[in-house]
């Protein structure tokens, strides 16, 4: 549905976004020319081996690329900006439009696709549509860290946030984080690679329970342990 | 000539009050035991010696909510015991004169490492914050997100307030009791915050025990009405030891 979405409005000469953790539609379709000047950037999907993925990082990929090639699973595309679509998605959703000003959305762009190259959040996320599960794998950069030589707890939170959110999202459709729970067990050294396993666990009405693990490559250290709650959006009366 | 004086005194954790500016000058106290408490703690934290840029001070992208609380707490720094606490663009910065725990010990390479919350460094952009801190522990965090936070459009995205949580609370859990490393973090989201709005986060710490430090925050606007998100946070404690004694 995903994949089939972005198609759609790539032809529009919009981007498709994959929103953190919520359903968030991005540009407006106004401002037309200054999408088209820095339309490369927005149509870019970050989440594909670039120079700063280190070894581990891209035999991961290599790795989980293999397991899309019967359809069990899936990439998903990331990109900087949101879509409009989604934006008028999110807004029918979410009262209060007045909150966006324009030159906020015109410089906004998603967190964790703010840096460059290799210096933040580096990660691309696999879904297994039968068993429900979400893979992220991750790795941090210089500019994510707490104490020195470490990750910073809080990025570590972002992007559980984010697997978390995501797994939700493709349950659910448009959701927002209620609550986020993080056992932090081991430091993670900063510029490695983690594997987010994230699963959703069950679902309530609106709510979703998920949980996930953050653990090395190699499967011995188990880094951190974290379940979330997310809650899909009512449409709104207006 | 007092800081030094007092650096010698920091050193042996006596001062109960903290007098001057928005600088710590603390009251000599001669009759106090040893140890590394707050107060020395505090001072050594927020000493003037450096020519490190501190990114805790108001620039251009403020919003007048926050300017204006900001220079209500500056106020309160010059009587009533609340403390500025400067911001580094790295912890690495903060720690000087230390020596990490083994197991975390780090190169000391030439890399460029931020610390995840001043990350993005032009003004506005990402995470604005000040933390002032009222030995032994209150503490109120203002937080402005900028653009390149952004989750939802218009909004910031809910790992930055979980990465200023983490943040607030670890700079707390050290000066309140030496915590280092996060154990856990808990966060409960009410409501969404408009990207460039001042959030206000209240922490406590709650207690200190069995070697961890136990604390709370609300996250709420400035007039009180809207509560952005309720979180609570526990940190280790791990004494770090001098690289030097001077």
């Amino acid at each position: 549905m995903l994949r089939s979405c972005a198609a759609r409005l790539r032809t529009l000469g919009v981007l498709r976004g994959l929103p953190a953790g919520r359903r968030a539609p991005g540009s407006e379709p106004r401002p037309a020319l200054r999408l088209f000047s820095s339309e490369e950037v927005f149509l870019k999907d970050y989440s594909v081996p670039n120079p700063s993925w280190n070894k581990d990082l891209r035999l991961l990929f290599d790795q989980f690329t293999k397991k899309c090639e019967d359809g069990s699973w899936k990439r998903l595309s990331s990109y900087k900006r949101e879509s409009a679509a989604m934006m008028k998605d999110f807004k029918t959703h979410f009262l209060d439009p007045e909150h966006m000003k324009e030159e906020q959305i015109s410089q906004a762009q998603l967190f964790t696709r703010s840096f460059d190259e290799g210096l933040g959040f580096e990660y691309v996320m696999f879904y297994n549509d039968v068993e429900k599960r979400m893979v992220c794998l991750f790795q941090g950069g210089p500019y994510l860290e707490g104490a020195p030589g470490c990750l910073h707890g809080g990025a570590i939170a972002t992007m559980v946030d984010v697997t978390l959110g995501t797994c939700a999202m493709i349950a659910g459709g448009i959701v927002m984080t209620a609550n986020l729970n993080i056992n932090y067990k081991r430091p993670v050294p900063l510029c490695s690679v983690v594997v987010i396993n994230s699963q959703l666990d069950k679902v309530e009405g609106r709510k979703f329970f998920v949980s996930c693990n953050v653990q090395s490559v190699d499967e011995k250290t188990l880094y951190s342990e974290a379940t979330g709650l997310f809650i899909k959006l009512k449409p709104s009366l207006t | 000539m007092i800081r030094r004086g007092f650096q010698v005194v920091a050193r042996l954790g006596h001062h109960r009050e903290l007098l001057g500016a928005p600088r710590i000058l603390p009251r000599l106290n001669p009759a106090s035991a040893f140890g590394s408490s707050t107060d020395s703690l505090v001072s050594r934290f927020c000493s003037e010696k450096t020519d490190l840029k501190d990114y805790a001070l108001p620039n251009a992208s403020w919003c007048s909510d926050m300017l204006s609380l900001y220079q209500e707490f500056l106020e309160k720094t010059k009587s009533s015991g609340w403390v500025k606490l400067p911001s580094y663009k790295s912890n690495r910065d903060h720690i000087r004169g230390f020596k990490l725990p083994s197991g975390l010990e780090v190169s000391s390479g030439k890399g460029d490492w931020r610390i995840f919350t001043r990350c993005i460094q032009v003004d506005g952009q990402g995470y604005e914050y000040v933390i002032f801190f009222h030995p032994p522990k209150k503490s109120v965090c203002l937080f402005q997100p900028g653009p390149y936070l952004e989750g939802p459009p218009g909004f910031a995205h809910g790992g930055s307030l979980a990465a200023l949580m983490d943040e607030a609370f670890s700079k707390i859990a050290y000066l309140a009791g030496q915590g280092l490393l996060t154990q856990s973090l808990n966060i409960r989201f009410k409501n969404l915050i408009p990207v460039g709005s001042l959030v206000v986060m209240d922490i406590e710490v709650e207690k200190i025990e069995d070697q961890k430090i136990y604390m709370s925050c609300i996250a709420q606007s400035r007039d009180q009405k809207t509560v952005y998100a309720k979180s609570s946070g526990v940190f280790l404690q791990l004494q770090l030891e001098e690289l030097s004694s001077q």
